[in-house]
């Protein structure tokens, strides 16, 4: 018998159980852009864009976990030539794993006609562990960036020389972080003007720990669900500014929660101007790091709702964004989740509490079935409000074994947010859009300089995907890069501010976000069909906390502006 | 409905009526058995087939003084010979037994599952044999149907009840349930359900559970004024009903009233006190509403359940 319907003898379990096969198909409104001639993105292949690169998960009969984690990938300027540069994570040999050829990381140089040359033997940036993530930041603050690169085994920071070549200074840094770890963010938590470097780290995983694991009775080996291993203690690494790092973990609190970290973004969830840290965690309870100033954080994911769906149940986070989508000054939170858990899109009711809003706003529905991993909150049509790009793939190849509906290879996604709550226009949007995907990271940047933000997107064990945007350009824009001088050199943290006639917007320059992947570090304000960008004021982060007001500004092209100059460029 | 009833009972039938002949070799030939007959003679008169003679000697054996592999056996294969000649008193009879002396032992515990189905299909055989037409046929048949995942001719049963009697209580209900279940149903399922639902409460105000579905549906759509008071309308009609105290409870959290929250969810929290589900939306509510030591209670009694399901869950993963 399945129930009754006696009184009483209905419980949470029975009607989740019913609307577990429920609701699966998204609502497909009509996409809302009348303007709209071609699809949003479109795929350049590698025959086109150069880029040849392949990830090697060197998948095995014992599945060992960290072959279906990876990898990620970073749009970047190497060269400070204004083209966003690209750098691809592959895996290597390690204790459970010998590749037939080595294996390495990519760099590509933009050619800045649409193709990529890569650049990594030049460079020096090959790495050849077990590589799992990267995070872009300019720590030494000499204008270039440098790269950190996350590995399970012993990660690596690449000091960029500025000539084109890199140096690896992990030891001298004193980062090389242990273990296995996953998603790393460049932020400034104590405002000293020099960027800080957490390390999210995953579960205690080894050869000798890997543990063999069958879900249900296909009799398969599947890869294991990471609660069969013991949680981490993540790391914080505090810039000393002489090109060395203490290792803050244990004093700043952030190694007071044990954790499986996936995605991590630093961000500032109540506005005073001190960068907190979202972590999503997988089968345990996210963590919100709430930085209290003087180098201490506090870990506040219970009571701010963040920790557990809404439920209470622990749900396995993998990528994290924040952003004000509803533009009241507050930056909510986005986190992927696996099939049947939905996604969460946090809204920040102001008090250092949130929300799911992501069943009301269309977001639950559409994921009730699908694992997403790289994500970002973005505008990439530029009419002034962000959008949401997801990417997606379960992290068992063997699912469909399993779960007739869930799928291994799973698409991506794309809402557009209408004002009102977020379209899923996924279907609308073009082929890419239907491409059974394994993704994992995902990168945004803009890699022609049309102003429109272009997608990369990793795959485990494929060749990345580059999408070009199609349709940014169609409206208005200004492109900004901000160059902190009092305050870290990337204005992470940094506000802005601008109107255009009716349009008045806000963003927050977060760090990191996403999964295991950085973006471009220039924010593009998008205007629809304005033509004119009334004013703009960027509100930089501590130690100097000044707001600087620009006026008569361009638009449609890329402006450069460093703090306290009072001019852009 | 009857060539529906005889498709969709079959299938189960067959199967365990398959389970019930493994163990029992013929049942045909009959002996005299002698009082005297030994549990040892007994189980192997049994294997033989030889169940009528066997039973009541195996039975005893099961209180008499005798190895306890051997009382075991007796009632493994008691159960067996039971169902093999359709004695349903004897196997219920050595269910009890079994579950009494060997209440965690495997192969107890697989006989009796077995059993159990076996009998429960029997019961529906008996339905479809003896009242067909009844509302209860239709209503079995429906639920089978649904767990073969065939939704539309479930649908069709359902409705053809409501054809006979249009004011049947349940039934709308049933078609509601059946809709949210169903994993190919349209954008538009939980609209229609909700139709089904309201139906249903028109036949019967006293349903709770459609109260608690139209609550659970309304607080999906974060429509937390219907989502509490469908709730609260389902405790109302059942004060042990936890489930409608927590949505109830979690509703009010949504609407970020905080404090009207605190009462149903300590309500739900004494009916159903191992639930986290319960604990962490009490602490949710404790600690917005101003209370944080409470909270912090409730936090850690939510984090205790929950890592001791994530233990109990765990042996399953690793092999």
């Amino acid at each position: 018998m399945r129930g009754c319907t006696c009184p009483g003898h209905f419980s949470r379990r029975d009607f989740s159980r019913l609307l577990a096969g429920a609701f699966f198909l998204p609502r497909l409104p009509v996409f809302a852009s009348p303007e709209l001639t071609q699809f949003p993105f479109e795929e350049v292949r590698p025959e086109k864009s150069g880029i040849t690169w392949t990830h090697t998960s060197g998948k095995s009969p014992e599945k060992y976990l960290p072959e279906s984690s990876g990898p990620g990938c970073a749009f970047l300027d190497y060269d400070n030539d204004g083209w966003m540069d690209i750098y691809l994570v592959n895996s290597g040999k390690c204790d459970f794993f010998t590749p037939n050829q080595p294996l390495r990381n990519a760099l590509y140089r933009n050619d800045r006609d649409g193709t990529f040359t890569d650049v990594t033997e030049k460079a020096g940036v090959g790495a050849g562990g077990y590589g799992q993530g990267v995070a872009v930041g300019d720590y030494d603050g000499d204008g270039f960036p440098d790269l950190y690169v996350t590995q399970y085994g012993r990660s690596i920071l690449y000091h960029n020389n500025g000539d084109g070549t890199f140096t690896d200074v992990t030891e001298k840094a004193g980062v090389a972080a242990p273990g296995w770890s996953s998603s790393a963010v460049w932020f400034d938590y104590d405002n000293d003007g020099r960027l800080d470097l957490f390390v999210g780290r995953f579960v205690d995983f080894s050869k000798e720990l890997n543990k063999p694991c069958g879900i249900h009775d296909d009799g398969l080996r599947h890869y294991c669900i990471p609660k069969v291993y013991s949680p981490m203690l993540s790391w914080l690494f505090h810039n000393n500014g002489d090109g060395t790092f203490t290792d803050v973990s244990k004093s700043s609190g952030i190694s007071g929660s044990l954790g499986k970290a996936c995605g991590v973004v630093a961000t500032d969830i109540n506005n005073d101007g001190l960068m907190d840290l979202f972590v999503a965690n997988d089968t345990v309870a996210n963590f919100l790091f709430l930085n209290r100033g003087n180098g201490k954080f506090e870990e506040i994911g219970e009571p701010s709702g963040v920790a557990y769906s809404a439920e209470g149940r622990t749900r396995s986070g993998m990528g994290v964004d924040s952003a004000d989508y509803d533009q009241d000054g507050f930056m909510d939170l986005f986190v992927s989740n696996l099939d049947r858990e939905l996604y969460s899109l946090y809204r920040n009711n102001h008090d250092q509490t949130f929300d799911d809003h992501a069943g009301q706003l269309g977001i639950g529905s559409a994921t009730r079935l699908m694992s997403g991993w790289g994500l970002k909150f973005f505008d990439f049509d530029n009419d002034g409000d962000v959008d949401l790009f997801l990417a997606n793939g379960n992290p068992d190849d063997l699912i469909e074994t399993v779960h007739a509906q869930v799928k291994y290879q799973e698409p991506m996604l794309l809402f557009r947010d209408t004002g009102k709550g977020f379209e899923n226009i996924s279907a609308q949007s073009g082929p890419v859009f239907s491409k059974p995907l394994s993704a994992r990271g995902m990168a945004v940047g803009d890699f022609n300089n049309d102003g429109a933000l272009d997608v990369l997107v990793s795959v485990n064990d494929g060749p990345p995907l580059l999408l070009k945007n199609n349709i940014g350009s169609q409206s208005h824009w200004l492109g900004i890069k901000l160059v902190g001088k009092k305050s870290n050199p990337d204005a992470v943290g940094a506000r802005i501010a601008y109107q255009a006639q009716d349009l008045n917007r806000s963003r927050m320059k977060v760090g990191g976000g996403s999964y295991l992947s950085d973006h471009d570090p220039r924010i593009v304000l998008g205007i629809g069909k304005r033509t004119k960008l009334d004013w703009l004021e960027i509100k930089w982060p501590l130690p100097s906390g000044m707001t600087e007001r620009f006026a008569d500004l361009p638009i449609d092209r890329y402006i450069t502006i460093v703090e306290g100059q009072g001019k852009w460029k | 409905m009857c060539k529906r009833v005889r498709k969709s009972f079959f299938i189960p039938v067959s199967v365990m009526c398959l389970w019930s002949a493994a163990g029992v070799v013929a049942q045909q030939p009959k002996s005299a058995t002698k009082p005297e007959l030994s549990p040892e003679r007994a189980i192997a008169l049994a294997e033989q087939g030889q169940c009528r003679e066997s039973i009541a000697t195996l039975k005893r054996a099961m209180g008499a003084q005798v190895a306890s592999e051997t009382q075991k056996q007796a009632g493994v294969v008691g159960v067996r010979c039971a169902l093999a000649v359709d004695n349903r008193e004897a196997v219920l009879d050595f269910i009890r037994l079994l579950h009494k002396q060997f209440p965690r032992d495997p192969d107890a515990l697989f006989v009796v599952v077995h059993a159990y189905s076996d009998l429960s299909t029997r019961a529906a055989q008996d339905l479809a044999r003896t009242a067909p037409q009844s509302i209860a046929a239709h209503k079995l048949n429906a639920e089978a149907l649904e767990m073969q995942g065939k939704w539309d001719a479930a649908q069709l049963e359902y409705e053809e009840i409501l054809k006979k009697e249009p004011n049947a209580r349940g039934i709308h209900f049933l078609l509601g349930r059946s809709l949210l279940s169903r994993p190919d149903a349209g954008p538009d399922v939980s609209a229609r359900a909700k139709q089904e639902f309201l139906k249903e409460l028109q036949l019967d105000p006293n349903n709770s559970a459609a109260e608690y579905i139209l609550g659970e549906l309304a607080r999906r759509d974060q429509n937390w004024d219907e989502a509490s008071s469908r709730f609260s309308q389902a405790a109302k009609l059942n004060p042990n009903f936890a489930e409608a105290y927590l949505g109830w409870g979690v509703s009010l959290v949504g609407d970020q009233k905080y404090q009207e929250a605190i009462a149903p969810l300590r309500i739900a929290e004494r009916l159903t006190p191992g639930n986290p589900d319960i604990h962490h939306a009490l602490a949710t509510a404790l600690v917005r509403s101003g209370h944080k030591e409470e909270a912090d209670k409730e936090f850690a009694i939510h984090r205790s359940l929950s890592s001791g399901n994530q233990r109990a869950a765990e042996p399953e993963k690793p092999e």
